[in-house]
C-alpha cells in the first residue's frame, strides 16, 4: 500500500498504487434540484452502449430516487454500513476509506451483488410519504422529502475498482482521466464488481468479463460531451475538466463550481476514491442525510446555490449547463451573457446570463376569455 | 460397556476401516507417476485410469498474493496419470457436493488446472505461477465451458429461462441474419469478443491452454491445443486434460506438477483457490 493525498478527505490515505493523477481529469457536474427522473440519459446510454446480450439489466447511467431507490439494491446502505461511523473532524475525513479498511486478504472492502440485485432498477421511485400537512400514512425515518440521483462512473482518481483488479485489467488513462476495462485482458473475476462502492463496474454473463461506463471516450477525444450530457431534458449536465485544488481556475467551469464556489460535492468522498463526479445538493433533504452522501461541504454548497439569483456570476455559469454538446473548457461572463470556450480559447456557445422569463397574463384581452393549463 | 467389548468393537472399527482401505487400490503414491499406454482415454470414466497409481495432492489456501484465500474449503484432489505418444493426460478427482457450472454476477463456477513449468530445470521456477523470464504452462478448465461443449444455449435465457429482452440492435429485422452488416453490429455490442477474449458461450473444447510469468501475469497461449472432458457425479466432479508432452519430457524424465481447484458456490476464482506446490512427476517406460 502506498500513501497517498486525496484533497477530498482533507488527508493522507492508504492505496494500493502511488499518486499518479492524470495530464487533466475528465469530471462533472450534476445539478440535482433540476433533475425529473426522466430517464433520457438512461435510455441514452442504454441504446448508446448496452444493447447487447448479457447487458440486459446493465445500466452504466442510472437514476434513482433518494432515499428508498437503489440500483444495484442496497448498494451504498450496504457498504455503509460494512464501513460502520464516519467521522469528520472539520474537513478533515476520521473515519476508515475503504482502502484502509480492507480486511486480511483483500485489498479493498467491498461486496458483490448478486443478479437479482439489478432487476428492479426502478424501486424506491418517487417514494415519500403521504402529505405533510395532513401526516404521514407511513411513518418512516424521511417522510416529506426525496429527491433524485443520477449516477455514471465516478472516473475516480482513486478507483477501487482499478485497485482490486489482480490482472491491472484496468487502466486510467494518463490523457483525461478516464477509467477503463480492458476486454481483451478481463477474465472475469469480479474482483472489480465487488471492489466498487458505487457498483458501477458490471458482469456480463454472455461475454464473461465485466464492463463499466467509458465516459464516452471516442466523444471526449473530439471535445464533445457524453451522451447522457447531450441528451438530458432537464439540463442538469456540466462535462469539463478539473484541476487539483491548488491549480484551480476561476475560468474553468467545473473548477469554478467544485473548488472556488465549492456549490457541487463528491459523492460518498468517505470511501476514499476521490469520485470526479460533482453533485449540487437537493436544497429540501435534511442536512444530516446530505451530509452522509456529500460529506462536509453540504451546509456552504447549499448556501452558495441559494445566492444564486443574486450572483450573475454563478447564475450565469449554471445557464451553460446542457446549452452546447461540446466540452466547455473556458467560460466568462459578459454583462447579460455568458460564453464557453473550448480548450484553445474558441468560443462554441454564448446564452443569456438569465434565462428570459415571460409571464402570460391569465386573461386574454384579445380573445376575452382566461387563459388556462388545465383541460 | 465392558472393557472386553470396547476392544471387540475398537478392533471391528479398525478391521472395516481397513478393508474399505484395501478397496480403494492402489496405495497412494508419494509422488505423481506416469504410466505409458497406447492411447489415451478422453472420458472420465475409462477404466483404463486405474492402471496409474492415484497420488492424493493436499490442497493449500492460496494466502500468498492478493486476493487470497481465507477459508480452506476442498482439502485434497486425487490424480492419475497416463501417457500416450506426444501427450499426457491427468485426471484430477475431487469432492464437490454443489454443480456450479454458470457464471454470473455473484456466481462464480467450479473449475481445475494442472501447472507445468516449460523448461525441465533441477530447481523449478514458484509454484504460484512462475517468475518472470521462467514461465508455467497451465490447463484450465471450467464446469461452465463444458456445459457449452455439451450443448448450453447461447443466449440469456440459458441462464434465466423467463428473461425478458425488448430489443437487441443486431436482431433488428431489417439486417439479414448472418450477412456482413448484422454480424458486424453483434460484434459492436460484444467488445470482450471483439477483442478476441471469449470468456464465456460456445467452444469446441471446455479448456485453455494458459501461460504464466508470476501472478497478475496470466495470458492465454498463443493456441490451446489441450483437450478436457469433465463429468460431474452426486459427490464431485472427474475432469481430464490432456496437453502435449512438455518439450524434454521423456519417459523416465522427471519434472514437477502443480494442481488447483475452485468451488464456485465458495466464491472461489482467479487467485482466490485451493493449489498444491510443486509435486515431483515421474513418467514410466512400462506399464
Amino acid at each position: 500500500m502506498a500513501r497517498v493525498y486525496n484533497w477530498q478527505i482533507g488527508r493522507e490515505m492508504s492505496y494500493w498504487y502511488p499518486e499518479a493523477r492524470p495530464k487533466r481529469q475528465f469530471a462533472a457536474v450534476f445539478d440535482i434540484n433540476k433533475c425529473i427522473a426522466c430517464q433520457t440519459c438512461t435510455l441514452a446510454c442504454k441504446t448508446t452502449w448496452t444493447s447487447g446480450r448479457g447487458q440486459e439489466y446493465m445500466l452504466w447511467n442510472n437514476v434513482e430516487t433518494k432515499p428508498y431507490g437503489f440500483y444495484p439494491l442496497a448498494w451504498d446502505v450496504k457498504l455503509l454500513e460494512m464501513l460502520n461511523g464516519q467521522r469528520w473532524k472539520g474537513r478533515v475525513y476520521l473515519g476508515q476509506t475503504i482502502f484502509e479498511a480492507a480486511p486480511a486478504g483483500e485489498r479493498v472492502l467491498g461486496w458483490t451483488p448478486e443478479a437479482q440485485d439489478y432487476a428492479y432498477p426502478n424501486v424506491g421511485e418517487d417514494d415519500c410519504a403521504g402529505e405533510i400537512s395532513r401526516g404521514a400514512e407511513l411513518s418512516l425515518p424521511h417522510t416529506q422529502w426525496f429527491f433524485y440521483l443520477a449516477r455514471i462512473c465516478n472516473h475516480c482518481t482513486y478507483p477501487a475498482c482499478l485497485a482490486s483488479c489482480p490482472r491491472g485489467a484496468i487502466y486510467k488513462r494518463p490523457q483525461d482521466g478516464i477509467v477503463l476495462s480492458d476486454q481483451g485482458r478481463c477474465r472475469g473475476y469480479q474482483e472489480c464488481v465487488k471492489a466498487c462502492p458505487y457498483k458501477k463496474v458490471f458482469f456480463n454473463p454472455m461475454t464473461g468479463t465485466s464492463e463499466k461506463c467509458i465516459a464516452c471516450f471516442p466523444k471526449i477525444e473530439q471535445g464533445l460531451q457524453p451522451q447522457c450530457f447531450l441528451n438530458c431534458i432537464g439540463k442538469i449536465r456540466l462535462a469539463g475538466w478539473l484541476s487539483p485544488p491548488g491549480q484551480a481556475r476561476p475560468d474553468n467551469p467545473v473548477d469554478y463550481l467544485v473548488h472556488i464556489r465549492k456549490v457541487a460535492l463528491p459523492l460518498f468522498p468517505q470511501f476514499g476514491l476521490e469520485p470526479n463526479v460533482y453533485y449540487i445538493p437537493p436544497i429540501h433533504t435534511p442536512q444530516r442525510f446530505l451530509e452522509q452522501m456529500f460529506g462536509p461541504g453540504v451546509s456552504e454548497a447549499i448556501a452558495a446555490y441559494r445566492s444564486a439569483p443574486h450572483d450573475p456570476e454563478l447564475a450565469g455559469l449554471l445557464c451553460l449547463f446542457g446549452s452546447t454538446e461540446m466540452i466547455v473548457a473556458r467560460w466568462r461572463r459578459q454583462g447579460d451573457w455568458v460564453a464557453g470556450a473550448d480548450e484553445k480559447g474558441v468560443e462554441v456557445v454564448r446564452v443569456p446570463a438569465r434565462e428570459p422569463v415571460h409571464v402570460r397574463a391569465a386573461f386574454d384581452s384579445q380573445r376575452r376569455i382566461m387563459r388556462t393549463n388545465c383541460p | 460397556m465392558s472393557i472386553v467389548t470396547r476392544v471387540l468393537v475398537g478392533s471391528s472399527v479398525a478391521l472395516l476401516a481397513g478393508g474399505l482401505a484395501c478397496k480403494r487400490a492402489p496405495v497412494p503414491t508419494l509422488e505423481v507417476i506416469g504410466i505409458p499406454v497406447q492411447k489415451v482415454p478422453t472420458d472420465p470414466g475409462d477404466s483404463m485410469w486405474e492402471r496409474a497409481p492415484e497420488h492424493v495432492a493436499r490442497l493449500l489456501v492460496q494466502d500468498v498474493v492478493e486476493p487470497r484465500l481465507m477459508k480452506p474449503t476442498t482439502s485434497e484432489v486425487r490424480v492419475r496419470v497416463l501417457t500416450g505418444p506426444g501427450e499426457i493426460a491427468f485426471r484430477l478427482e475431487w469432492e464437490d457436493p454443489v454443480r456450479d457450472d454458470a457464471m454470473d454476477a455473484g456466481r462464480f463456477v467450479d473449475a481445475c488446472a494442472v501447472q507445468l513449468p516449460r523448461k525441465l530445470e533441477a530447481e523449478p521456477p514458484n509454484p504460484q505461477m512462475g517468475e518472470a523470464g521462467r514461465p508455467v504452462e497451465i490447463t484450465f478448465w471450467r464446469a461452465d465451458w463444458q456445459a457449452w461443449v455439451e450443448g448450453r444455449r447461447d443466449d440469456i435465457r440459458s441462464f434465466y429461462p423467463n428473461a425478458a429482452v425488448d430489443h437487441y440492435p443486431f436482431a433488428a429485422p431489417s439486417l439479414n441474419p448472418g450477412s456482413a452488416e448484422q454480424v458486424e453490429m453483434a460484434r459492436l455490442y460484444a467488445p470482450a469478443e471483439a477483442a478476441g477474449n471469449r470468456r464465456s458461450g460456445p467452444r469446441e473444447q471446455p479448456v485453455e491452454d494458459l501461460v504464466a510469468e508470476g501472478p497478475g501475469t496470466l495470458a492465454p497461449a498463443g493456441k490451446t491445443v489441450s483437450r478436457g472432458k469433465g463429468r460431474r457425479s452426486a459427490r464431485g466432479w472427474r475432469v481430464v486434460l490432456t496437453r502435449p508432452l512438455p518439450a524434454g519430457l521423456a519417459p523416465r524424465a522427471r519434472t514437477q506438477v502443480a494442481f488447483a481447484v475452485w468451488e464456485g458456490s465458495h466464491a472461489e476464482v482467479g487467485a482466490r483457490k485451493m493449489r498444491t506446490g510443486w509435486i515431483p512427476l515421474l513418467l514410466k517406460e512400462t506399464p
